[in-house]
């Protein structure tokens, strides 16, 4: 198992690292020090700077202040070349794969072919990547296939080993598993790589995760580091206090119940399009309906055929009792009660960057054809106010840019804007995602004041704890199909895991 | 042994050697547009298989075959250069104040009109690529101050071009072995092997994706930087043999070429982000752009409307390549 | 274990947003500066000499800069939704072209032709936006092509020589003076405050900054994108062809390369007036003080009596320092000049 050699010489030793963004500081006097062999954890929430401590450790960005020091050298990388060079190698978060280019050359960059003028041939180039691959455990997949033609599990995996050929000194891993399936193919690679000497930082939401293969964790908050733990001897709860600075809200506040005997707001039945293949489906009004799948299930082709985004293959969607084509998000919104669709990426799908919060509230109006003829910035603000109260986006952000907002608030005023358009169905895929937890707090009153009032939600979320928390009842996808329908008081993240592993997994559960 | 249960792992596509992909990437499609208007343009003008005919088509299209090469560069990473016509310009009407006589004054041409060339786009790489100028609007305005350069060296028509240049440059090395034929081959022998090395990887690389290619460890500005050098330096041969061609220097002698070369370029189907197309597609889009108009004189098109039917062709062509490139692309995930 | 500075107790532990907002908005910034350099420009140039800098001589640049106006608010429409027109100049021509042959010299049905000319025009951008939204044409390509076809057929349609004359009632239009202010100087500021309302103040204006901003999301909003990108390139094509309908009154005739030295001009104009080339942001109030920018500079730098060459050269430099300082770091340096914390 983990053991922490006592005696292991400090690998990388960060002192006193501060980066501002123009006002906005990211990083504030961080100090963390990793051992040779070890498995450091950081954690923290959004906006806490792990991904500018990230960026500066792998030399996208210079600090401001403070210093690094590797193995006891000074370690100041102006790129992530350099970096390399130094021994640091990292698999970002969004992954940094070329999709139009093959695996190898993806694994070989930036320097793939090999020869001093003459260009090195195909064959020898894919053999190379052939061998690292096997190297690090990897046989499914062909170098010579496209990354864009990969899932999206696979292509993590390449983000991976890229940076596990190049670790030699420090591996920084930024939440690898957010789409591999389990961690055990990972979790292998990191013990041979520990065992080696190499020091793993690993970033990482999922707690269990951490505590498996990490035997310290350093608390960031707000830019700073607030302490540096010993998994072993710290309890969840703890390490959620020290992350957010208060104790956990109650958990057991549940919603409403899930005999919601409200009308049918929306139907599906035998829908096809995509991965999803003949789906049934019913959305009452006063229920919040959540759905829990692992990667690749088919739940983004259901929310986004539901949202309006895209066509449906086959089969019907009825909407307020009558069936519709939805063939636009805008089309959606205005069929019948309304569907208003919030994306799970809000920066490329969501948010108009260079407007307002309050113009990008407004939008809705804007969007149904109405908004008048003139129109200014108090104008908006005034309209924008109701729904704008109705997730606690604080009145002063209104006027801010939305590209200057942090992400929680981003979502908020995704979320506004959604209210605003009167829809009386929410489509909301991961609402929650890579928000702080305040902001988590509000979206989730928001949630319950909406169906209360008469409306219904269905939102997928990766984190089967807000999952369980939040719905009235939940479906399990599985293979594009519906296969389990759990009602919300016997919900719990274990049924909820297992259900998602599909027959097998519940038989194994049983 | 595969990782457990895991949904849907789909397997990925074999790259069979002639797929819709690779007809997507390469010039493939471009060049059988360009072998069929070469069949039409045989089929109505018997004479055209002569090596005058072929020689002298060869000669009027190597500048524009040169520009759109320069170009790519530019636009496979992403970005626009209309610098184009601002860099012809000035590198003709320096050619033609400049005469020197015999090969070794055409070298000594050669190497002062690459040196304007590089030194043009390396401005435009250092706007571009370091103070982060979006390309457009930068190279526009380097393209006007171009113009105004070369209209201060030479401000109208006239000056002279070293017979060598005149004669020589534009006569077969062969009997049906133009000159002209002999660089563009040259050209697709130099693209074929820089895109195989890491430059020309990289290249694709930042216009595909240039945050994923940053985080790769590509030097992006780098690779900005170069390609607005490479294109310069075309632009000079460009011009290099535009003067050879017309003997005579022009102030405007490159304001054709501005939305010419960019026709060009999409013709060959680079226009669509990087990874796709390449030069050796460019040059085949500017042959066929200089052949179409060829074909329209000889079928006997009045000369107001062949403008007409070359603007519906290059529709046509670019509409087609992006519906090739529509059935290429990989599908989506659930 | 290390344990370090366990943060101040201060506020909530929620991520705050910790920059503040504007007081001074950077795109007020812009358009005052650039007014401003206008009328430095030209206050300058008395310095020179003593006969420019004066009121005729600004009437001057605001005449001409009109024509450049008139045609660079719809290359700024479509600008704005990241997009790009480069028919103008055919389109230009083709107002001027059809002023000439279908008034002929007669002031008769003017009221019909003028409305019909510049829906032949608008026609014209639809088939652009179409190409565009529908077809998924890079707009370079498509209203390059089109700009080509365009002319093309005004060359056929003419024979090569434009004939006719636009009617009288448009060239004493152009003539005319209101409270001793040309009237074209009139229709420029009407014009302005027009476009400044479209695209500032209305939800249009808003409907496409978004669209430009991110066409994803505007989809995803539930904007009508295509419609709205097609709707753009009709009224810049409709611009366009007003722009030649002027021009042709202003100098009496068409001909065939009028629309030429309006291209490029009503791209710089959008671009030193402080929009993004990439879309998605900047104000008609700036492109306005763009055109006039550029033409003031022109204009000046014709009576010093520069050559053509250096002119041209100057014109691009300035350009391009316009470009330089845009950028966006500038602006977030100006912004924290006028800052101030919550």
């Amino acid at each position: 198992m983990d053991r922490l050699v006592e005696d292991a010489v400090d690998l990388l030793r960060v002192a006193g690292l501060s980066r501002r963004y123009g006002a906005t500081v990211a990083l504030k006097h961080v100090d963390i020090t990793i051992r040779a062999g070890e498995v450091h954890a950081i954690l923290g929430e959004n906006g806490a700077g792990k991904s500018t401590l990230v960026k500066i450790l792998s030399g996208v960005v210079q600090p401001n202040e403070g210093q690094m020091l590797l193995d006891g050298a000074p370690h100041t990388p102006r790129s992530i070349f350099d970096a390399r060079n130094c021994g640091v190698s990292t698999a970002f978060q969004e992954l940094s794969l070329i999709p139009h280019m093959t695996v190898a050359e993806n694994l070989l960059l930036p320097n793939v072919s090999r020869g001093w003028v003459w260009p090195e041939r195909k064959r020898s180039i894919l053999a190379r990547a052939g061998e690292i691959m096997a190297d690090w455990e990897i046989v499914d997949i062909a170098p010579e296939s496209l990354v864009e033609d990969l899932p999206l599990a696979q292509r993590q995996r390449i983000e991976i080993t890229r940076a596990l050929s190049h670790a030699r000194g420090l591996l920084v891993l930024d939440e690898p598993t957010a789409a591999l399936p389990d961690t055990r193919w990972l979790f292998r690679q990191i013990r041979r790589l520990t065992g080696l000497g190499v020091a793993v930082m690993y970033i990482s939401h999922r707690l269990s995760e951490v505590r498996e293969i990490c035997q310290q964790a350093t608390i960031l908050r707000n830019g700073t580091t607030i302490e540096t733990v010993r998994l072993a001897g710290v309890d969840d709860a703890g390490i959620f206090a020290m992350m957010v600075g208060h104790a956990p809200s109650d958990p057991t506040a549940r919603t409403v119940d899930s005999t919601a005997s409200g009308a049918v707001l929306l139907t599906a039945r035998d829908l096809c399009v995509g991965a999803v293949q003949g789906l049934n489906l019913d959305l009452r009004a006063g229920e919040i309906v959540g759905v829990a799948a692992l990667e690749g299930q088919g739940q983004q082709d259901l929310f986004r055929v539901l949202g309006g985004v895209t066509r449906r293959d086959s089969g019907q969607i009825a909407v307020g009792g009558v069936e519709a084509d939805l063939g636009s998000p805008g089309k959606a919104q205005r069929t019948g009660p309304g569907i208003a669709f919030v994306p799970e990426e809000r920066k490329t799908d969501g948010i108009f960057e260079n407007l307002t919060a309050a113009s990008n509230i407004v939008m809705a109006d804007f969007a149904a054809g109405g908004g008048g003829w003139f129109v200014n910035g108090q104008i908006e603000r005034r309209r924008a106010g109701t729904s704008a109260a109705r997730v606690a986006l604080a009145p002063r952000y209104l006027d801010f840019e939305v590209g200057n907002l942090s992400g929680g608030n981003q979502q908020k005023v995704l979320l506004a804007r959604a209210l605003m358009s009167g829809a009386k169905i929410l489509v909301l895929f991961d609402p929650a995602r890579g928000v702080d937890v305040g902001t988590k707090q509000s979206i989730y009153a928001m949630m319950r004041d909406f169906v209360k009032s008469g409306g219904t939600i269905l939102f997928y979320s990766s984190e089967l704890s807000e999952l369980v928390h939040l719905s009235s009842r939940c479906l399990v996808m599985y293979d594009g199909r519906i296969v389990a329908d759990l009602p919300g008081p016997i919900l719990s993240e274990e049924t909820l895991l297992a259900a998602a592993h599909g027959p097998q997994g519940m038989k194994e559960a049983s | 042994m595969t990782d457990a249960i895991r949904g849907r792992d789909r397997a990925p596509r074999k790259t069979p050697l002639i797929s819709i992909r690779y007809i997507a990437d390469s010039a493939f499609l471009i060049v059988v547009i360009y072998a069929l208007m070469a069949v039409i343009y045989v089929a109505v003008q018997p004479s055209a298989l002569s090596a005058y005919s072929i020689e002298s088509l060869l000669n009027n299209s190597l500048p524009l075959m040169l520009a759109a090469a320069g170009a790519t560069f530019v636009i496979l990473q992403g970005g626009f250069d209309l610098s184009v016509a601002g860099t012809i310009s000035l590198v003709n009407v320096t050619i033609a104040i400049n005469p020197h006589d015999g090969p070794g004054g055409a070298l000594w041409v050669l190497g002062i009109s690459l040196a304007i060339g590089i030194t043009v786009g390396a401005i435009n790489g250092f706007i571009v690529a370091y103070l982060r100028i979006q390309s457009i609007a930068a190279t526009l305005a380097t393209m006007i101050i171009g113009q105004g350069a070369a209209l201060i060296i030479l401000k109208a028509p006239g000056g002279s071009v070293s017979d060598f240049m005149v004669y020589g440059l534009t006569g077969s090395v062969v009997d049906r072995l133009p000159f002209a034929l002999v660089i563009a081959l040259c050209v697709m022998a130099f693209w074929t092997v820089y895109s195989r090395t890491d430059a020309g990887r990289n290249l694709m690389a930042v216009g595909q994706d240039r945050k994923a290619a940053a985080l790769s460890g590509i030097n992006v500005r780098r690779t900005e930087f170069l390609a607005f050098v490479w294109a310069g330096a075309f632009y000079a041969l460009a011009a290099y043999m535009l003067a050879a061609q017309t003997s005579t220097g022009n102030p405007a002698a490159g304001t054709p070429f501005l939305l010419l070369t960019f026709a060009a370029v999409a013709l060959g189907g680079t226009a669509f982000g990087g990874g796709r197309g390449g030069v050796t597609a460019s040059l085949f889009g500017a042959a066929t752009l200089m052949l179409m108009q060829k074909v329209l004189f000889s079928l006997g098109v009045s000369s107001f409307y062949t403008g007409v039917i070359q603007g519906l062709i290059m529709i046509a062509a670019v509409l087609f390549a992006s519906a090739v490139n529509h059935a290429a692309r990989p599908k989506g995930h659930g | 274990m290390m344990s370090s500075d366990t943060g101040t107790p201060e506020r909530s532990a929620r991520t705050e947003d910790t920059r503040t907002s504007q007081r001074i908005s950077p795109t007020v910034v812009t358009v005052a500066t650039i007014y401003g350099l206008v009328l430095v420009m030209i206050l300058a140039s008395r310095l020179i000499s003593p006969s420019f800098g004066g009121l005729s001589q600004l009437e001057t640049i605001l005449y001409l800069s009109s024509f450049l106006v008139f045609c660079a608010f719809g290359q700024g429409l479509v600008i704005l939704v990241r997009g790009l027109d480069l028919s103008v100049a055919s389109v230009i021509t083709v107002g001027g072209v059809l002023s000439a042959s279908l008034m002929d010299g007669s002031n008769t049905g003017l009221l019909h032709v003028i409305p019909t000319i510049l829906l032949a025009c608008a026609l014209i951008g639809i088939v652009n936006g179409i190409g565009v939204t529908v077809f998924n044409m890079p707009p370079f390509i498509m209203t390059m092509a089109s700009g080509i076809i365009v002319y093309s057929l005004c060359l056929g349609f003419t024979g090569g020589t434009p004939r006719g004359f636009p009617a009288p009632a448009m060239n004493d239009f152009m003539q005319a003076r209101v409270f001793g202010i040309p009237s074209p100087i009139w229709l420029l500021v009407v014009f302005a405050a027009l476009g400044t309302l479209v695209q500032s103040f209305s939800s249009f204006g808003r409907k496409l900054t978004a669209v430009g901003n991110n066409p994803e999301a505007a989809y995803v909003a539930g904007l009508p994108a295509r419609r709205l990108i097609i709707a753009v390139y009709g009224i810049s094509a409709a611009c366009a062809g007003f722009t030649g309908i002027l021009l042709a009154s202003y100098a009496n005739g068409a001909t065939l390369r009028m629309g030429d030295d309006y291209l490029l001009p009503s791209i710089a104009a959008v671009v030193v007036g402080g929009s993004s080339i990439l879309g998605g942001r900047g104000t008609f109030l700036g492109t306005v003080g763009g055109a006039m920018l550029l033409t003031t500079l022109s204009t000046i730098l014709s009576a010093l009596g520069i050559g053509q060459g250096w002119k041209t050269i100057m014109e691009g430099g300035v350009i391009l320092l316009a470009l330089i300082l845009l950028r966006n770091q500038v602006f977030d340096g100006l912004r924290a000049l006028v800052m101030r914390k919550d």
